[in-house]
């Protein structure tokens, strides 16, 4: 009788030994966009190589997907026996459902070492709990328009630092017309990115970091790009989909899937663009960053948690079915051992015999690790508005972000680092 | 009266000059109306990719059949469309129907606490959806109703706004005619069918596409109750388009603009019906 009602996360089988590997019964999956595509297409082999199971995957659509999944932690019924979660949003979840998803740390817990510790990170809670696998990652990089740098004489190898990045667009721009890059004035550009390339976030240690020497860096550096004419303004996704494929922009500095974008919707670009590594704050500085990103959990309301950790671990901890969903859906594997494959080495058409996927493989495993939290929201909606601040109505950058610190304290009731 | 006479013929010129303008602005309302409509009907005609161009394209392209096929293979869009179509039909008739005798209940009966139930029904129009969403969930879930088209139809049945809208309309009906129905030895729900109902045909084809067109645009409940593609509303599997970092536009528009065809059907059904209730007269001696 005991037991009930006892909060914190349980495990998925106490004794696991003696029925090891037989699993049975049904399950649902949530998922959206090419992750579901992709479930869909594996699941079949899974339900063959495990006769008398079912894997019912439901696209439940992106836009919306959190309010199902809130609903659904709330009122403790109703979801799937695995959900989709992206790594940044998995804080949220375990913090205010602090029992709602199955420990498991002793299942998964021996594949710590074969993930990014960037999106490992992601997946283990208070204790070192580990609460999901990570599915995808984002390794970040620049893209760049070949044919405008050649028209301007400038190296892509040659962007070390991103002061050279400056320096180039300018003379980009003064030999083509074109600027360096869109910023989408909707969010925060490429703060966050510049951050966690950084090794941190909006959050240091819970503490309000955004007034660190690393956030001032950041922020210096975008009002510089500003301030030379560099920056193309365009509103929202689509903006920023239209300005690259009319080539506004020289460059993109942003994660690995950007590919399934530029491939999608501007065929007619086809050996135009190349991938090179992000410019460092230093020449020796890390060279990459990370966005987006995704992983699996299992609520606790799951009646077939079993089954649902072995689809799971047959999905993720799979060489080839993470090499194979890479191939056919463009999700990055975040597996590490999949990065080897040789596939990653191969030249790419689009790409004008580029092995782009290879950059991205080199850069994946550097990715520094960045702290989540419940409060991201709140610190991206301030954060919005001191990047608007600076970029467009000249702000200083140390003062701006003085005043944003200060702003995200009261509104979380954390402290700031400084 | 030669005064009022004059002032009229030289009102005429400048009268007529207000009747351009208020045609220009009617034609400019027209215009901010039907272009969003426009572009609507161009872009499913294109693919996804030609949609990004700036400027985007004015013409209808040649990918209409190709974007059908995909929107059908995706997202089973003609099963989706007949789900919509049922829960909408099944919806509004139920809910149509309660409202009015709820409305005519309200109106025409004297019972002990008939205000008290009047302020009752008011007050719910008070109370946020978003309130209702979890203890509504677990209610479902209890019932085992989660993944199925009642929990999608039932709990909004009784619809506060359509009661009040149907009791208004019974309020002014005529007592005597009730009574004289009566004497005739009309029943009850017969004389609620065949003398009552006929009378407030404005009223309920007013709510009829109300109702109709909130349950066929309805989003949240329905992407909450259902768990299975093959079940899925319009709203909901369009929703599925849109990606994280893709979104299938046009596949988008031409299923929003397939989607808009009932509800102009609907429409242009109850107008009549709308127009002809109101000429009909409701009382004749």
């Amino acid at each position: 009788m005991g037991g009930a009602g006892g909060g914190g996360t349980r495990d998925i089988d106490g004794n696991k030994a003696d029925k090891k590997g037989k699993v049975s019964g049904k399950i649902t999956v949530w998922s959206w966009d090419v992750a579901a595509k992709a479930m869909k297409r594996l699941a079949r082999t899974f339900e063959q190589r495990h006769p008398g199971t079912t894997v019912d995957v439901v696209d439940i659509g992106y836009d919306n997907a959190y309010d199902k999944l809130t609903v659904g932690l709330r009122a403790g019924s109703g979801l799937a026996d695995v959900l989709t979660v992206e790594g940044d949003h998995m804080p949220r979840y375990t913090a205010n459902f602090p029992s709602a998803f199955y420990d498991l740390t002793n299942l998964g817990g021996r594949y710590g070492g074969d993930f990014d510790r960037a999106a490992w990170s992601t997946v283990t809670g208070r204790k070192s709990a580990v609460l999901a696998l990570p599915w995808d990652i984002g390794p970040c990089a620049l893209y760049y328009r070949t044919d405008h740098f050649r028209a301007a004489g400038v190296d892509p190898k040659s962007l070390l630092t991103w002061d050279d990045y400056v320096t180039a667009g300018v003379r980009i721009k003064k030999a083509t017309g074109h600027r360096l890059l869109i910023q989408d004035s909707t969010d925060a550009g490429i703060l966050p990115m510049l951050l966690q390339q950084q090794g941190q976030s909006y959050f240091k240690g819970g503490r309000v970091a955004v007034d660190t020497p690393e956030a001032v860096r950041a922020m210096t550096l975008m009002k510089t790009l500003h301030d030379k004419g560099l920056v193309d303004y365009e509103n929202g996704w689509d903006g920023f989909v239209t300005g690259t494929k009319e080539g506004k922009a020289a460059t993109t500095p942003t994660a690995a899937w950007w590919t399934g974008t530029l491939t999608d919707e501007m065929p007619e670009l086809k050996g135009r663009f190349g991938v090179t590594p992000l410019p460092g704050f230093t020449a020796d500085g890390t060279r990459t960053s990370n966005i987006g990103g995704s992983t699996l959990c299992v609520p606790a309301q799951s009646k077939n948690p079993r089954l649902a950790w072995a689809f799971i671990e047959f999905l993720l901890t799979s060489k080839a079915n993470q090499v194979s969903m890479l191939k056919h859906e463009g999700l990055f594997p975040a597996y590490l051992p999949a990065l080897d494959d040789p596939y990653l080495s191969a030249k790419q058409e689009y790409f004008g015999g580029q092995a782009a996927l290879d950059v991205f493989a080199r850069l994946a495993r550097n990715i520094p690790p960045v702290e989540y939290t419940k409060d991201d929201a709140k610190a991206s909606d301030i954060m919005i508005s001191t990047v608007n601040g600076v970029m467009l109505r000249g702000k200083d950058p140390r003062t701006a972000l003085d005043a944003a610190a200060r702003q995200i304290a009261a509104a979380t009731g954390r402290e700031r680092v400084k | 009266m030669t005064a009022v006479q004059h002032a009229s013929v030289r009102a005429h010129p400048a009268r007529r000059l207000g009747r351009v303008a208020v045609w220009l602005f009617l034609a400019c309302g027209a215009v901010v109306s039907l272009v969003p409509f426009l572009w609507m009907a161009i872009a499913a005609t294109h693919s996804t990719s030609d949609l990004f161009h700036s400027p985007p394209p004015f013409l209808p392209g040649g990918r209409l059949l190709d974007n059908l096929a995909r929107l059908q293979d995706t997202i089973g869009f003609g099963r989706v469309l007949l789900n919509s179509l049922g829960i909408a039909v099944v919806h509004t008739a139920l809910s149509s129907l309660i409202s009015a005798m709820c409305g005519y209940g309200l109106a025409k009966y004297r019972f002990r606490g008939r205000g008290l139930l009047l302020g009752a029904v008011l007050a719910t129009m008070m109370i946020p959806f978003q309130v209702l969403l979890v203890p509504l969930f677990q209610m479902m879930a209890s019932v085992g109703w989660i993944d199925s088209y009642q929990a999608v139809i039932l709990p909004f049945l009784a619809n506060s706004f359509g009661i009040l809208l149907m009791r208004q309309g019974f309020v002014d009906f005529p007592d005597e005619i009730l009574e004289s129905a009566r004497i005739d030895g009309s029943g009850e729900l017969r004389t609620f069918y065949q003398v009552v109902l006929p009378c407030v045909r404005p009223q309920l084809g007013a709510l009829v596409i109300f109702t109709f067109m909130t349950q066929w645009n309805s989003f949240i409940w329905p992407l909450l109750m259902l768990n299975s593609e093959d079940k899925y509303t319009v709203p909901v599997a369009l929703n599925t388009l849109t990606g994280l970092s893709r979104v299938d536009y046009s596949g988008l528009m031409l299923g929003s603009l397939l989607a808009t065809l009932p509800l102009m059907a609907l429409f242009l059904l109850f107008q009549r019906q709308f127009v002809a209730g109101l000429l009909g007269g409701a009382v004749k001696g």
